[in-house]
């Protein structure tokens, strides 16, 4: 082998000589030829005919010491790079488009990867399942609940047929399952914590925690980064407080994971011990979710008390979520059939009434090993949708790169017919074009991996906009990489082979006659360019849906000031605050942050408009205008001048201020639509709201104009009351400044101010006014804007193809459009020859895609706000736009044949 | 894998044993070994000549002679090559296999 190797290396110095000796022979040969009495010059030409093709037998002799396809392809890329350099503009757009397209492809596939397919940093990922049931709805059709799950704590989400799915159960079930299980090894359960304050050493910071049975790392099996992990004897009522530290919070507070254990940690000012930190990239069982603290799930009873410590009997309350790891041998189906019997028998136990049993939830066994599927059922549909699109954009460069190469192909007809006819063989010929497309695409696949890295980090911000805990860390690993080194590969034989074997067509004799095209090659590069029109209407299309849903969003009258507004969060009752207390903390704080320079009105209210709804009412409880009920209200807790910072219209009456304190006589303002509703045409302004639950009474001080609660998304402005937060207080209050200049530049003063008021509360979710609206529309905006960036790449990928065929057309007919214009044809005759056929080729590719547009757009249709997927206006611009840009493309060449000089033209044949 | 050069003599391999027969006797150039299978044949077996220089590639790869530039009898610069001993085992082993191939071949056109 080393000898083959060296010989290979030699091959250069060994080619020489082998070239010499054979030279020596021919002559020596020519020699006893010419002795023999022939003529000097006929004893060369039978000297060379009886040895043979020489050029060949050097490369027989070669492939005795190089195998022969190494040294070709080393030929062949040698010259394929030569060639490609050769043709400097041609190259830089094909690896361009491709690049281009290679990127955008990574990088969806990327994001796919991350969230759809990988599987969880832990032990065994594919034997872990995850427990969920299915029931049908707990409402019956008179809206009231009719369910075992009386209180749910977590999510729950529709799936077909009306049916609803959960991953939450009562602790109750936990333990069912726990003991004697035959199909699991080990069933641990968990529940998402919410953020919570964590003093470390002084610092106080917000920090997302998750409840953790004893065997739950034990089940995931992981291994401590340092310390220890919670196990049995730390989940039980009246353990000693422990907790686990992610690696990222032991690295940010304590240097180095060691450090942190036996440190004391308060949580919602309750002290904790470190006793373990996580392994690095370890995030528990949802993608979604990166917790700071891992604590004991019975240490909940210490942070929350009677509620939390009430809900272990209770067996109708739905709150802990589960997994299981399979034994060994065991499938999930066997598991499923296993478990759900004594499922059944245990959820019937606890229903009450014949409603409720009759929907009862029935066990669901879900594939555990990309952990919970939350993230999953948010972006599988968007993520497909974007790789169908780039899948287009790659379609239309590749689509792109095979029609240049047919152009050039039909350039170097002659070159290949002289080749073939030296007697190299078509699949030789083949061989060498299709190296060069591969090393074409070898090269767009390497800028493409460029491309992707980029694209990754941009399309990871545009995604996470507005979002403090962004956890998904989309990356390019080595499948990712696979993927798109196959799919260059791919690229390059696909543009590559066509017009390979088109311009090796063994019709030699002619191709040397006259060196033109034929026919066949022209349809071919019609019927591509055909294909990426159609296919860049669609791109196109949807593009022009989605951004007409972001603007119909953005036009939604929301009934509150967007602009130059600063929001954030505090929670003063985690520090300590309490009660009345905690009403004048609030209230001294707002007037600190009034009186900055530069802040023109501050407020606080319960939450944002934006988050209003998720995080409860202020009054829970019916409310009753004259002993009528009010149905659908939305009531928020708001600070004084609420309406003055968020520039809410104050209709009638006076808007909420410092006079309604907690002594004081409650107060309410209402909006419009319940104004119109409950007092018609009467002045609702001194009218009273009876609180029959607790026993109060609302004095209605003011109407306010109507708001939109939540995304602007949803649909109607509710009817919205808003009440004194110091009146009907709350935990956590949202803080709103209306600043003069750039709201987030006050950030900076809110936290000193904050700090000076007690340090140990830490000031979260700081975003102004219009990210918060914008991040509740996050997945328009990123559509608006990505659909927008491809169909600007489709776009100029499809005119560069059709200028490429419009130009070679242009060149192939040169004589022919001298003939016309030496006969008298004027210009605008010869330009209106070349853009009829572009305007032909447009409207064949729209005739094939407004069908598949009308069709496909269906699917997209969840996605679209205020416009339909087969809005005419929007089809008709997008034909408009692609029309005009094939117009353009067309009408370069269109104006060079026109100055063809038919004297030149006719000499020219 | 490209195509193999059509031999003209009727026994595949027998042209190494040819040449290696030949670069026992004694050392010879590319010219000089066609010129001598020629003539010691009785102008029977013609070499093709551009077969020649692969099958002396493939000789000296695997060990079995040895080309060095030298100077031939009417001087010219030319690559003269010789046997070696692992060559002369080789061209034992083809001989035997020659030998028991063509007595194989006669009992079978000599069968009735």
């Amino acid at each position: 082998m080393w000898r083959r190797l060296r010989y290979w290396m030699e091959s250069e110095r060994r080619g020489e000589s082998l070239r010499e000796e054979m030279e020596l022979h021919l002559a020596e040969k020519a020699e006893e030829l010419e002795a023999d009495g022939m003529p000097a010059e006929r004893a060369r030409a039978e000297a060379r005919r009886r040895f043979g093709n020489a050029g060949l037998k050097q490369e027989e002799s070669r492939e005795v010491w190089v195998t022969r396809f190494l040294s070709e392809f080393v030929q062949d890329f040698r010259y394929g790079v030569r060639t490609l350099i050769a043709n400097k503009g041609f190259s830089a757009l094909a690896v361009l488009s491709l690049a281009l397209g290679i990127g955008a492809n990574t990088t969806i596939y990327s994001f796919m990867e991350s969230i759809l397919l990988r599987s969880l940093p832990v032990g065994d990922p594919g034997s872990l399942v995850v427990l969920n049931w299915q029931s049908p709805p707990p409402q019956n059709a008179n809206k009231e609940w009719v369910h075992v799950m009386h209180g749910l704590q977590g999510r729950g989400w529709p799936i077909e047929k009306g049916m609803m799915m959960s991953g939450m159960f009562p602790y109750g079930a936990f333990e069912m399952f726990r003991e004697e299980n035959p199909v699991f090894s080990t069933v641990f359960g968990y529940f998402d914590g919410l953020n919570r304050n964590l003093v470390v050493r002084g610092h106080a910071r917000s920090a997302s925690t998750e409840f953790v049975t004893g065997g739950y790392f034990r089940g995931l099996g992981v291994t401590p980064a340092a310390g220890r992990f919670v196990d049995f004897e730390d989940d039980r009522p009246g353990a000693p407080p422990v907790a686990v530290l992610s690696f990222a919070v032991s690295q940010e507070r304590f240097g180095e994971a060691a450090n942190a254990i036996g440190e004391s940690v308060l949580v919602d000012n309750v002290a904790f011990t470190v006793i373990g930190v996580t392994p690095p990239g370890f995030f528990g069982v949802d993608p979604a979710a990166v917790p700071d603290v891992y604590l004991p799930m019975r240490a909940n009873v210490l942070l929350d008390g009677e509620t939390a410590a009430s809900r272990y009997p209770d067996g109708n309350f739905y709150w802990i979520e589960m997994m299981g790891r399979l034994r060994p041998g065991v499938t999930m189906a066997q598991a499923q059939a296993a478990l759900a019997p004594r499922f059944h028998e245990w959820v019937a136990a606890t229903a009450t009434t014949e409603a409720e049993r009759a929907r009862l939830p029935a066990l669901r066994l879900n594939p555990g090993a990309a952990g919970l599927g939350g993230l999953r059922r948010q972006y599988a549909k968007p993520l497909y949708v974007l790789l169908l699109m780039v899948g287009l954009i790659l379609a239309i460069a590749c689509a792109n790169i095979a029609n240049l190469m047919l152009g050039r192909a039909a350039a170097r007809r002659r070159e290949m017919a002289v080749r073939l006819s030296l007697g190299a063989g078509r699949f030789r010929v083949v061989r060498q074009l299709l190296t060069e497309s591969v090393v074409l695409a070898s090269m767009g696949g390497a800028l493409g991996v460029l491309f992707a890295v980029w694209g990754v980090r941009a399309l990871t911000l545009l995604f996470s906009r507005g979002r403090e805990e962004f956890t998904l860390h989309a990356e390019l690993n080595w499948y990712v990489l696979g993927a798109t080194a196959g799919l260059s590969v791919l690229c390059g034989v696909f543009f590559g082979l066509v017009p390979a074997l088109q311009s090796t067509r063994p019709d030699v004799m002619s191709a040397l006659k006259n060196g033109r095209g034929g026919g066949s090659r022209h349809r071919a590069q019609n019927i591509l360019v055909v294909a990426q029109i159609a296919m860049s209407f669609l791109i196109l299309a949807a593009a022009g849906l989605f951004v007409q849903t972001l603007n119909n969003l953005h036009s939604v009258q929301l009934g509150y000031a967007r602009d130059n507004i600063l929001l954030f969060t505090v929670n003063a009752r985690r520090a300590g605050h309490r009660d009345s207390e905690l009403t004048t903390f609030y209230e001294s704080l707002r007037k600190r942050l009034e009186a900055v320079p530069g802040v023109r009105s501050a407020t606080h209210s319960q939450s944002s408009i934006t988050n209003a709804g998720f995080t409860g009412q202020a009054i829970r409880g019916p409310m009753q205008i004259d002993g009528v009920t009010i149905e659908d209200a939305r009531v928020l807790g708001t600070g004084p001048r609420f309406q003055t910072t968020m520039q809410i219209p104050v209709l009638a009456g006076r808007e909420i201020d410092e006079r309604d304190e907690s002594g004081s006589r409650p107060v309410a303002v209402i909006s419009e639509r319940l104004a119109r509703k409950y007092f018609a045409r009467e002045n609702p302004v001194g009218r009273r709201i009876t609180l029959p639950e607790e026993n109060r009474e609302l004095e209605i001080v003011g109407v306010s104009a109507n708001l939109r609660y939540g995304s602007p998304k949803n649909e109607e402005s509710p009817m919205t009351v808003l009440v004194a937060v110091s009146q009907f207080p709350s935990d956590r209050v949202t803080y709103a400044l209306r600043t003069t200049g750039d709201p987030l530049q006050y950030a900076g003063d809110v936290r000193e101010i904050v700090r000076e008021a007690d340090a140990s509360i830490p000031v979260t979710n700081v975003a102004t006014q219009a990210a918060e609206i914008d991040r509740t529309i996050n997945r328009e905006i990123t559509f608006a804007k990505l659909c927008t960036g491809f169909a600007i790449l489709a776009l100029l990928t499809a005119c560069v193809g059709l200028y490429g065929t419009m130009s070679y057309s242009v060149t192939r007919q040169f004589s022919e459009i001298g003939i016309r214009m030496a006969l008298g044809a004027p210009r605008g005759a010869v330009v209106w020859m070349v853009l009829r056929r572009v305007l032909l080729l447009a409207a064949a590719g729209l005739a094939i895609s407004v069908p598949v547009a009308l069709g496909a757009f269906k699917f997209v249709q969840s996605f679209l706000f205020g416009t339909r997927p087969n809005d005419p206006a929007t089809l008709a611009l997008a034909g408009a736009v692609l029309l005009s840009a094939a117009i353009v493309a067309g009408y370069v060449p269109a104006r060079r044949a026109s100055r063809i000089d038919p004297l030149v033209a006719l000499r020219h044949e | 894998m490209g195509r193999k050069p059509k031999k003209n003599d009727s026994l595949p391999g027998s042209l190494d044993m040819l040449i290696l027969r030949t670069l026992s006797l004694r050392d010879l150039h590319g010219y000089g070994i066609v010129q001598f299978i020629q003539q010691s044949s009785g102008n029977e077996l013609l070499v093709e000549e551009g077969s020649l220089y692969p099958a002396l590639q493939r000789l000296e790869l695997n060990g079995w002679i040895e080309g060095e530039w030298g100077v031939t009898s009417n001087n010219r610069r030319a690559r003269i090559y010789k046997i070696t001993p692992a060559g002369r085992n080789q061209l034992a082993v083809e001989t035997q296999k020659y030998a028991r191939l063509t007595l194989a071949i006669a009992h079978v056109m000599g069968a009735e």
